[in-house]
């Protein structure tokens, strides 16, 4: 709203926007998942049922998360911020929990301190019970920033690929076409008084033993967001990820939040999430939310959904 | 409607266009999620696209005025997993949706719900959708 300071009040009051479809998908028609598997060109992962179908492939391979892996399955989307710690009322499962000021209520409460509500209250999220219509937003996302770390572990962790070097651990991720790096060279985290804030932060890892990888990340820029719902974090922030393989056909993640300045105590928004692997030619879609299609978007549906008019019959 | 107004209000709403943030990951205010009409039309516009795949169709209302419908999916991932392609309509097409939800000032506008639903030139789309059970969407069983 800040770029057109002018019309704020004008544009605020005319802005009733086109939610996005906030499905978990638990099903599909009959035989996609079948003719999924086939494909070679811009694939998407199966259902959660599905998996259960499938054969195992057998023990987990030693210090090795390489491969892709879906994570949209077992509800990786997390619209309504971390699995562990929804902005949702007890028995909500709609969108109509919005605008309310705070968080009281809520499944699962994070241990805000003061000033992380202070902050809290400073992030307009576009869904959570906290949820405020689209031109009210200030969602750093929605501006073309990208997600950022953790939040891309928080939200839309749908597929990602693991590959592994001598010296790194990268994750490649879907959504956005994000990458990041885990040092494995045995060097240590950086002084965040000492480097510039990074929006995916700085991580190192290690093998904690043969199925375990650990890795723990400091300075992330405090411009982004923990998830989909607001929830900030300070600058002094820590990450702990726990990446454990199950057996060939599984990782369990694990990931939890320090950050005293915002937080009373540590809180783990992802615990033991599977992951199941896909095949090795399984060719990601592109998923990119773009300037130009999301501009056409709005002409063609929210704008139009937004204008004043007569009530739906 | 004076020239006037009108010059003011079509300003206002491309200055609404410019402003609002790039994305649409967000909540249901705008929809009706109690109302499912099911309207019957042909195909204008198909868009494969983020961060919504959209439907455009023209239908006649009860007063044989022609309505033009815009029906909004989910992105192109989830449509790829229940079935769809960028290839699914083409302008032309005969279809038959049930809506998940309209827009609640009365603009023919909706949104897709997950299963059945859709009748695409006289057949259940996407095949097999009519086997798909209950996925806590909004849309009414048929």
């Amino acid at each position: 709203m800040a770029k057109c300071p002018m019309l704020s009040a004008i544009v605020l009051l005319a802005c009733f926007f086109v939610p996005a479809v906030h499905a978990q998908l638990n099903d599909q028609p009959k035989g996609v998942a079948e003719e999924l598997a086939k494909r070679k060109w811009n694939n998407s992962p199966p259902v959660k049922s599905f998996y259960s179908g499938q054969k195992n492939h057998g023990p987990a391979p030693v210090r090795d998360l390489s491969g892709i892996w879906d994570g949209t399955a077992e509800g990786g989307g997390q619209f309504k911020g971390p699995i562990l710690h929804p902005a949702l009322y007890p028995g909500s499962r709609a969108d109509d929990d919005a605008g309310h000021p705070d968080e009281t209520g809520v499944v699962n409460p994070l241990p805000f301190t003061a000033a992380g509500l202070e902050a809290l209250k400073k992030n307009k999220p576009g869904d959570g019970v906290r949820a405020v219509d689209v031109a009210n937003t200030n969602d750093p996302v929605d501006y073309g920033n990208p997600s950022g770390f953790p939040r891309m572990l928080f939200y839309e962790l749908r597929v990602i690929e693991l590959t592994q070097t001598k010296n790194q651990i990268i994750m490649l991720d879907e959504f956005d076409q994000h990458w990041r790096h885990i040092w494995t060279d045995g060097r240590p985290l950086p002084d965040i008084n000492d480097v510039e804030p990074r929006f995916f932060g700085y991580s190192v890892g290690k093998w904690t033993d043969d199925y375990t990888f650990e890795a723990d990340t400091v300075g992330v820029d405090d411009k982004t967001w923990l998830d989909n719902v607001g929830r900030p974090h300070s600058y002094d922030m820590s990450v702990h990820e726990i990446w454990h393989r199950v057996d060939y056909d599984k990782i369990e993640l694990t990931v939890t939040v320090d950050d005293p300045k915002y937080y009373s105590e540590k809180w783990t928004g992802l615990n033991k999430l599977v992951l199941h692997r896909l095949s090795d030619d399984f060719d990601m879609e592109e998923f990119i939310y773009n300037g130009v299609e999301t501009e056409d978007y709005n002409k063609s549906v929210a704008g139009e959904a937004a204008r004043s008019g007569k009530p739906a019959k | 409607m004076s020239g006037k107004v009108g010059a003011v209000v079509v300003m206002f709403v491309g200055l609404f266009a410019a402003c609002v943030p790039l994305q649409a990951h967000h909540g249901n205010a705008s929809f009706d999620v109690s109302k499912h009409p099911t309207v019957k039309g042909i195909v204008t516009e198909y868009v494969w696209a983020n961060p919504h795949v959209y439907l455009k169709f023209d239908a006649k209302d009860e007063n044989g005025q022609v309505q033009h419908w815009v029906v909004e999916a989910s992105n192109p991932p989830d449509q790829t997993r229940q079935g769809w392609t960028k290839f699914s309509f083409k302008p032309g097409d005969e279809v038959e949706l049930t809506m998940g939800s309209v827009a609640r000032n009365g603009q023919p506008i909706g949104r897709f719900g997950f299963r059945g639903g859709i009748i695409l030139n006289g057949k259940p789309f996407p095949p097999g959708a009519e086997n798909a059970g209950d996925t806590g969407e909004t849309v009414p069983k048929q």
